[in-house]
């Protein structure tokens, strides 16, 4: 997937996850930077993998930038953060090794099939981890926010 | 201020929570929308409970001779209109800093119900954007990427379909994605030498359980473990019914003779 520059790759994201923003009712003001976190965190991905690291390693980090970055737009826009996230975190979903999984099983090779469908399990889990981890993260950091606020009035 | 003023405060909390969970909100957001609309109303006992398919709901003004309500709503069907969820998060940051009168909030709330999603030809071209991405993206060439366009819309449109029919979930993947491999494998044998794995996935895309896969960790970090693991079930099931929807199709054309 490296054989292509990344920026392509993120344009490639950035219309994909717009078609999602379509079809998912997100507010016009927003669907720019819906699209843009996707795409960030596809870019996220295509390095990681392309540079040799476990896809669940790249799913994780990649589902980190799109949390990330949706918690900074909807701070912004004081809006939702799902909002930026559902869109955003589609790309990163394992559909292609879903698929491939199947294949195997119907190609009879359990054994690919079960490293494939343990490979879906966890990259399922770790977009869930990274997704409550930043999540936790820009709680504590409000929440430290807050406290120093309170302190110094 | 009498019992009707609570009755009428119950009906608009729960009618906020009901097109919060309907539009695909997590569900701690669902409870805090609720208690905070019982809030702004100076109700102070508020108890909410919210699961992924219905609503509890207790409030008290609290006096000698006020009498407890309890409501309980039931939530049938769900789909993810982004929209709402930010106009109703936003209603009950209103509602509860201004002092908006109980009827005035049923009427914003009823004009927040009564919108639309998108057009049906921006939602159509929406899916197929996906397509055309997604194809490329898990390595399709150019000529998958336009076929992978028009399967898109063909299933997005089935799906519709289904959907209209009032078939549960699972049957309205399974099929849909049955669709898109039967036609993936028929435009395979029309123009030889494309891929169909890129076509698939591309079309399976649109049911990926993304947002399930969301609501299900934001909810478990909030506490909400009942409403976490359904919401991660639901994914579950979502993901055999993709599976099994492409795989029997894929089988089938296998034993009858078809070469993949």
């Amino acid at each position: 997937m490296m054989d292509f520059p990344l920026i392509l790759h993120f344009f490639v994201a950035f219309i994909g996850t717009l078609g999602f923003c379509l079809l998912f009712h997100v507010p016009l003001r927003h669907i720019v930077y819906a699209s843009s976190g996707g795409g960030l965190g596809w870019i996220t991905y295509v390095y990681l993998t392309g540079t040799g690291n476990s896809p669940v390693v790249a799913c994780f980090l990649g589902a980190i930038v799109v949390s990330l970055v949706a918690e900074v737009f909807s701070r912004a826009g004081k809006e939702a953060t799902t909002l930026f996230i559902i869109p955003g975190i589609i790309p990163l979903v394992p559909g292609a090794p879903l698929y491939y999984t199947m294949r195997e099983i119907l190609d009879g090779d359990f054994s690919s099939a079960a490293s494939m469908g343990a490979q879906v399990l966890f990259m399922a889990g770790s977009i869930a981890i990274a997704i409550l981890m930043s999540a936790s993260v820009t709680r504590l950091l409000v929440a430290v926010k807050n406290n120093l606020s309170a302190n110094r009035s | 201020m009498d019992k009707a003023y609570q009755k009428k405060v119950l009906i608009l909390a729960l009618y906020a929570g009901e097109l919060m969970m309907k539009n695909g909100a997590e569900i701690y957001r669902v409870e805090d929308t609720i208690v905070r609309i019982c809030k702004a109303c100076r109700i102070p006992y508020v108890e909410c409970f919210a699961t992924g398919t219905g609503i509890f709901l207790s409030l008290d003004k609290g006096g000698t001779d006020d009498d407890v309500y309890t409501f309980i709503k039931r939530i049938h069907s769900t789909s993810t209109d982004l929209m709402k969820i930010s106009q109703i998060n936003d209603f009950s940051r209103r509602f509860s800093s201004t002092d908006l009168s109980v009827e005035e909030g049923m009427d914003i709330l009823r004009n927040i119900d009564q919108q639309k999603p998108y057009p049906k030809s921006i939602r159509f071209l929406g899916a197929g954007l996906v397509g055309l991405a997604f194809c490329f993206m898990f390595g399709g060439g150019w000529k998958e990427c336009l076929l992978s366009l028009f399967v898109v819309l063909g299933t997005h449109f089935i799906s519709g379909v289904i959907g209209r029919l009032q078939f549960n979930q699972f049957i309205r993947i399974f099929l849909s994605c049955s669709f898109a491999t039967v036609a993936s494998i028929l435009l395979s044998y029309a123009i030889p030498g494309i891929l169909i794995s890129p076509m698939i996935i591309a079309s399976v895309t649109i049911f990926l359980p993304g947002v399930s896969i969301t609501n299900s960790a934001r909810d478990l970090l909030s506490g909400q473990t009942l409403a976490g693991m359904a919401k991660a079930t639901e994914a579950m099931i979502i993901a055999v019914a993709i599976a099994v929807g492409v795989g029997l199709v894929l089988q089938l054309w296998q034993i009858s003779g078809g070469v993949l």
